[in-house]
């Protein structure tokens, strides 16, 4: 067995703990939840990949991830805030997400929507997060950097399902995917316009991998982070006015 | 996500009911293409299960758990079971941390799964 697979995967965790939370994070919908895999979600199945290549830049995939990890949160589009762990990207850590979900995006406002995900793989040039129970995908995604032909490549790729029927709906019908393809077409050209490559094309390949739907997760309807960062507006506000 | 050390190859082993993909090296992204071959080749005579022997294989990372997510995904939807043997221990847990565990059969090695099927 490879050694170097004891330090770059996380262990395994039944449920989400969180020991440290990251200054403006919020411990919502991740204490106590299970990671999910993307066999575990309600709605069709895609695999998703944004690739982008560092044309005529002279730096390594490992120059490149390290950047990467260590700027993570600045490379996510507005609206987008990530509060990686305080002692960086590190397998078993989790990365706090506050970001917002619109039911019509461009046309409704949107809903806060507060969670976080668990790094379960990391390396040089690679690392992955995994899902909890409520978040609107259950599965993974991994940001990679690679050499091809002589040239870095970053690349993002999801492997998810919906969670449940609610977020299966938004993504289909509400603009939620194409909000989700933004987002990581955004954030691999971030990455490139910080190695100063401004014009290259994003590649997107989707692969559905399973089109049916799992009717016997419907009941993750109960988890849906959405509506208990909904519940949990109240608290926002008192605590924003309490903050002045 | 450099070159692998040892270049995956997999290769397709029929049975009573079964077949049997051996795999070999390191299973990465590098890995979709010949994977994906020898699991269409393995269910071409659409068996009712087909067992990944992982007994030979180095290395996995998080791309290469994807593509076995992938298979898992494909089994599921034709009713095929899709069992593992071969793994160490460490992969093994690497199969419990992403979840893999709760839907796929894992058996130390060729025969457990064999006899497994053969009670079932």
């Amino acid at each position: 067995m490879d050694e170097r697979q004891d330090e770059i995967w996380a262990k395994p965790v039944a449920r989400m703990t969180v020991s440290e939370l990251p200054v403006g994070a919020t411990n919502l919908n991740v204490e106590g939840r299970q990671p999910v895999s993307p066999l575990q979600g309600f709605g069709a199945l895609w695999q998703k990949t944004y690739r982008l290549r560092l044309r005529g830049e002279d730096v390594t995939p490992a120059q490149v991830m390290a950047v990467w990890k260590e700027k993570f949160p600045q490379f996510q589009p507005k609206g987008n805030r990530f509060y990686p762990p305080v002692g960086g990207v590190r397998s078993g850590e989790i990365i706090f997400i506050e970001s917002t979900v619109s039911a019509w995006p461009g046309r409704l406002p949107g809903i806060p929507i507060s969670s976080g995900v668990r790094v379960i793989y990391n390396d040089d040039e690679c690392f992955t997060i995994m899902t909890p129970q409520g978040f609107p995908e259950s599965g993974w995604n991994s940001f990679s950097t690679f050499e091809e032909d002589g040239e870095t490549w970053v690349q993002v790729q999801s492997m998810a399902r919906a969670a449940d029927p609610i977020y299966e709906f938004g993504f289909r019908f509400m603009g939620g995917a194409r909000f989700q393809e933004e987002t990581w077409q955004h954030v691999v050209k971030a990455v490139a316009a910080h190695f100063g490559v401004h014009d290259e094309p994003v590649q997107v390949i989707r692969s559905c991998i399973d089109p049916g739907f799992q009717w016997r997760e419907i009941r993750n309807v109960w988890q849906n982070a959405m509506i208990r960062s909904m519940f949990y507006m109240p608290v926002r506000l008192v605590r924003k006015v309490l903050r002045r | 996500m450099s070159r692998p050390q040892r270049q995956f190859e997999a290769a397709v082993r029929g049975g009573d009911g079964l077949a049997i993909i051996d795999l070999h090296g390191e299973m990465d992204g590098f890995a979709e293409e010949a994977l994906n071959a020898a699991y269409a080749e393995a269910t071409s005579s659409e068996p009712p299960a087909v067992l990944l022997n992982f007994s030979d294989v180095d290395y996995i990372n998080s791309t290469g758990i994807a593509l076995i997510v992938g298979l898992l995904a494909q089994a599921r939807k034709s009713h095929r079971r899709l069992l593992t043997c071969g793994l160490s221990e460490h992969y093994q847990e690497i199969f419990r941390i992403t979840r893999l565990a709760d839907f796929m059969s894992i058996f130390p090695d060729e025969s457990a799964a064999l006899s497994e099927l053969q009670a079932s």
